[in-house]
C-alpha cells in the first residue's frame, strides 16, 4: 500500500466515521438519556401527587411503583373523587400550603388557578436537557385537546394526561332488531342506525320511548323504556354539555369572540329548546342523574342510547359489567344537521400540573412527563386492557385494536377531534353554578329556553362583563 | 379559706370548658367576621372591604331562596319529628312487646352518616332504576312517572321525609330516656285524686319533659337547617334551585366558587339570626313553660 493511498484511506475512514457520528449523534444522544440518569440528583425524594380516582388512575397506580424502581423517587399517588379533587386540590394551591407536589387539573378549573398565580409553568423545566426526555414525542398528543388546555399567555402549565370526552351510546340489540328497523323505516322514512345527527337521535329517543306493556324487540315491556338518558343534575357536567355539545353544534355559546357572556342568542335557544325536548324521551328521573347516573342507566337497559363519557362507558361495557355489556354500539357526537359546520363534541381534558408551592419540582416535573411518556400510556392501556388516549399513536396499539372494543375507540376518536378545553375563565363555576340549575328547569318545563337564557345572561353579566383570562 | 370556699373556684371548674368553647366556637366565628369585611381573593385575604359582601349577599336571589327552601324544609320535618318522636317514646314507655329489641334498631338511622343516608334513599329511590322506584312505585304505577327527588312538587318533601325518617328514632330515644327519668311520685299522687291519663299528660308529663324538649327541639331545630349531606347527594338542591339550602349555597359560595367573603358574611347572618331565635326561644321557654 502506498503513502497516498494508505492517507486516502484513512482520510475516507474519517470521513466516515465523521458522518456516522453526525448521523448518529443524535439519536445516541436520546438512547443515552433515561429516567434512572435524569433521576440520580433527586432519588430518595419523596413526592405527592393528587389524581381523580377512575378506573383509569386506579390503573395507573400501578404503574407508579415502576418509576419509583427506575429513578429512586418515591411518589404517594393519592386518588380523590372527582369533587374531592377538584376542592382539596385548589385548597392547597390557593392556601400556599404546598402538601401537594402536582395535582390532577380539570380544564375548567384553570381560570381560577391562573387568576391566581398559583400554578408553575414547565418551560424551563422542559428545556433543561439533563431532566427532558428528547424522545418525548409531545407531537403525538390528541389535538385540539392538549393545545387548548395546557398552554396559557406563552407558558405551558402541565402535560394533558386524562382525555375526558363525550361520545354517543346506544344499545345496538335495539337498532339491529329487524322489526324494530322496519317499523322505524317506515315511520320516519330512513333506516334506523347510530345517529348522525342530533335530529336521527332525536327520531331514535323517540321511536324507542314505549310504555310498560308495549312490544319492545319482540318483548314485551314490564317497564316503561325511555328513547335517552342524559345527565340532568344541576352540578356535575349538565350545563357544560348543553353548552359543548349542544349551543356549539348549533353556532352559540357562553361567550363571544371577546369573551363577554352571550347566552341569550337564537342559537343557544334553538339548541337548548332542543336538548330540553329530549327530556320527552327520557326517565323522569333525570333531573337528579349525574354523569356516574347516566352510565347506571345505560348498563340496566332502560334507556335506547345516551351521550356519556367514555371513561364511564368502560366500565358498563366490559365482560362482566352487567346484562347489557356487550350489546353496545358506539360513535362521535351527532351533528347537527341544520349547522354541520359548527362542529363541536363535548370533553374535560385534564392536566397533571405542577404547583408554584412545590419544594420538588424537577423531581415532580419527572413523574409527569413520566405519565405521558409513550412507554408509560402503552402499558396504562395494556393494563386497562384498553383506555382512554392521549396520544395519536395509542390508538395503534393492539390492545386498542382488539375486536370487541373498535366501535367504542373509533367513537372516542372521532369525538376527541372536536374536544377542546374550557375557556379559561376565573369565573367558572359561579357561571356554572348560576346556569345549570337554570338549564335543568328548561328541561323539566318550568321555563322555556328563551326565559331561562335571558335570566342567564343577566346574571352570567353580574358576574363577569369580561370573563376570559387576558392571553 | 379551703380552696372550695373560694369566689374563684366554680370559674377555675368552668375554665377548661369556657376555654375549648373558645377555641372552637369563638374564634372560628370571630374570624368569619373578619373575612366578612374584607376582599377574598381565591383564599387569599385582601383590603377592607366594607359591607360590599353583605351587600352582595343581599342583592343575590340565590341567599333568599335559600332561607326560603330551609324554612319549609323545617316546617316539615320539624313538627312531624317532634310529634312521632314524642309519640313513639309515649308507646315505648309503656313497656311494649319487644322494647329491648326496638330499642337498639331504633339507632340505626341516627348514627348513620348522613352522606350514607343519602346515599341508601339514593339506591332505594332513584328515578327509573332504584330499588323501590324501579320495581313497586314504577310497576305499580304510584306517582306519575318514578322520581320522586327530580319532581319540583316532591323533591323537598321526599328530602323532608328522609329528614324525618333519620332523626325520629333520635327524639324518640332522647324523649324515652326523659320519661323514664320522671319521677314516679307525682302520677301516684295524680292517680290517688283520680287524674284521667290525658290529664297526667298535659298536666304532668308536658310540663316535667318541658325542659328536655325544648332542648332536644331547639338543637333539632338548627341541625334541621343546617342539612347538607343528603340533599347534596340526592338532588344537589335541585331540581332547579327548589332545594338549594343554605348550607349548600354556601358551600357553593366557598369551596367551588372560593366567594369566600360572600360566605363568611352569610354564616355571621345565619349565626346572628340563629343567636336572636335561640335567644327569643329560651326566653319564652322560660317564662311560658317554665322549663329552665
Amino acid at each position: 500500500m502506498t503513502m497516498h493511498k494508505a492517507k486516502s484511506k484513512s482520510i475516507l475512514a474519517g470521513l466516515i466515521a465523521s458522518a456516522a457520528a453526525i448521523c448518529y449523534g443524535a439519536p445516541l444522544h436520546a438512547q443515552d438519556w433515561s429516567y434512572a440518569e435524569a433521576a440520580k440528583p433527586y432519588a430518595g425524594t419523596t413526592i405527592r401527587v393528587l389524581d381523580e380516582i377512575t378506573p383509569l388512575q386506579e390503573t395507573m397506580r400501578k404503574l407508579v411503583p415502576e418509576f419509583t424502581e427506575e429513578t429512586g423517587i418515591k411518589v404517594e399517588y393519592e386518588l380523590l373523587s372527582h369533587g374531592d379533587v377538584i376542592n382539596r386540590g385548589q385548597a392547597d394551591l390557593f392556601s400556599g400550603r404546598g402538601n401537594y407536589d402536582a395535582i390532577m387539573l380539570h380544564g375548567l378549573q384553570l381560570g381560577p388557578l391562573l387568576a391566581a398565580k398559583v400554578l408553575q409553568p414547565i418551560d424551563e423545566l422542559k428545556k433543561d436537557q439533563a431532566l427532558t426526555n428528547p424522545d418525548l414525542g409531545l407531537d403525538d398528543l390528541i389535538e385540539p385537546a392538549n393545545e387548548s388546555l395546557v398552554n396559557h399567555s406563552g407558558a405551558q402549565y402541565g402535560f394533558l394526561t386524562w382525555n375526558y370526552n363525550q361520545i354517543y351510546w346506544a344499545r345496538a340489540d335495539l337498532l339491529n332488531h329487524p322489526d324494530e328497523q322496519a317499523a322505524f323505516e317506515t315511520r320516519y322514512g330512513y333506516p334506523l342506525a347510530p345517529a348522525e345527527t342530533m335530529q336521527q337521535m332525536r327520531d331514535i329517543a323517540e321511536f324507542f320511548t314505549r310504555k310498560s306493556g308495549e312490544t319492545l324487540a319482540g318483548e314485551t315491556l314490564s317497564n316503561d323504556f325511555y328513547g335517552i338518558v342524559l345527565e340532568g343534575i344541576p352540578g356535575g357536567t349538565t350545563f357544560t354539555t348543553v353548552w359543548e355539545v349542544f349551543m356549539n353544534n348549533w353556532g352559540g355559546g357562553v361567550f363571544d369572540a371577546d369573551g363577554k357572556p352571550n347566552l341569550d342568542t337564537p342559537e343557544n335557544i334553538a339548541a337548548l329548546q332542543f336538548w330540553a325536548d329530549l327530556w320527552k324521551f327520557a326517565p323522569p328521573g333525570q333531573a337528579e342523574y349525574s354523569l356516574i347516573d347516566v352510565p347506571t342507566v345505560m348498563g340496566n337497559g332502560i334507556a335506547a342510547q345516551s351521550i356519556a363519557f367514555s371513561d364511564f362507558v368502560l366500565g358498563v361495557d366490559r365482560p362482566g359489567g352487567g346484562a347489557y355489556a356487550g350489546k353496545f354500539v358506539y360513535g362521535g357526537i351527532p351533528v347537527n344537521a341544520e349547522n354541520p359546520d359548527a362542529r363541536s363534541a363535548g370533553g374535560e381534558p385534564s392536566l397533571m400540573a405542577l404547583s408554584s408551592h412545590s419544594e420538588n419540582q424537577e423531581a415532580t416535573y419527572l413523574f409527569m412527563q413520566w405519565m405521558v411518556d409513550e412507554d408509560t400510556q402503552a402499558k396504562l392501556m395494556e393494563a386497562g386492557g384498553g383506555g382512554v388516549p392521549i396520544r395519536r399513536s395509542s390508538f395503534d396499539l393492539d390492545v386498542m385494536r382488539e375486536a370487541g372494543r373498535q366501535s367504542l375507540y373509533k367513537a372516542m376518536a372521532a369525538s376527541l377531534q372536536y374536544v377542546k378545553a374550557k375557556p379559561k375563565t376565573p369565573s367558572f363555576f359561579e357561571i356554572d353554578n348560576t346556569m345549570g340549575p337554570l338549564v335543568q328547569q328548561v328541561g323539566i318545563g318550568q321555563l322555556t329556553a328563551a326565559e331561562a337564557l335571558k335570566d342567564g345572561q343577566r346574571k352570567v353579566l353580574s358576574i363577569c362583563s369580561d370573563c376570559l383570562l387576558a392571553e | 379559706m379551703r380552696p372550695l370556699e373560694s369566689r374563684w373556684y366554680p370559674y377555675a371548674l368552668l375554665a377548661p370548658a369556657f376555654l375549648v368553647l373558645v377555641v372552637v366556637s369563638l374564634v372560628p366565628f370571630l374570624f368569619a367576621m373578619y373575612l366578612s369585611f374584607h376582599q377574598i381573593n381565591f383564599g387569599r385575604v385582601g383590603d377592607f372591604a366594607g359591607w360590599s359582601n353583605y351587600s352582595r349577599l343581599m342583592d343575590n336571589e340565590r341567599t333568599w331562596n335559600s332561607l326560603w327552601v330551609a324554612t319549609k324544609f323545617i316546617l316539615i320535618a320539624f313538627p312531624l319529628q317532634f310529634i312521632l318522636g314524642l309519640g313513639g317514646a309515649l308507646l315505648l314507655n309503656k313497656r311494649v312487646w319487644g322494647r329491648s329489641v326496638i330499642l337498639p334498631l331504633l339507632f340505626i338511622p341516627t348514627m348513620m352518616a348522613p352522606i350514607v343516608v343519602g346515599l341508601v334513599w339514593k339506591v332505594m329511590f332513584a328515578g327509573s332504576w332504584g330499588l323501590l322506584s324501579y320495581n313497586i312505585v314504577e310497576r305499580f304505577g304510584f306517582l306519575e312517572g318514578t322520581s320522586v327527588f327530580s319532581s319540583p312538587d316532591y323533591a323537598l318533601l321526599a328530602l323532608a321525609l328522609v329528614d324525618v325518617w333519620q332523626w325520629t328514632p333520635f327524639m324518640m330515644l332522647a324523649f324515652f330516656a326523659g320519661l323514664q327519668a320522671l319521677p314516679v311520685s307525682p302520677y301516684r299522687a295524680a292517680a290517688v285524686d283520680g287524674a284521667t291519663p290525658m290529664q297526667m299528660f298535659f298536666r304532668l308529663t308536658l310540663p316535667l319533659m318541658a325542659p328536655l324538649m325544648v332542648v332536644i327541639g331547639m338543637l333539632r331545630f338548627i341541625d334541621a337547617f343546617k342539612v347538607f349531606d343528603t340533599i347534596y347527594t340526592l338532588t344537589a338542591g335541585g331540581p332547579g334551585t327548589s332545594t338549594e339550602v343554605p348550607s349548600l349555597l354556601a358551600y357553593r359560595m366557598s369551596f367551588e366558587q372560593w366567594r369566600i367573603g360572600e360566605s363568611a358574611a352569610f354564616a355571621v347572618l345565619v349565626w346572628i339570626g340563629f343567636f336572636v331565635l335561640c335567644s327569643l326561644f329560651y326566653h319564652v321557654a322560660k317564662k311560658k313553660l317554665n322549663a329552665f
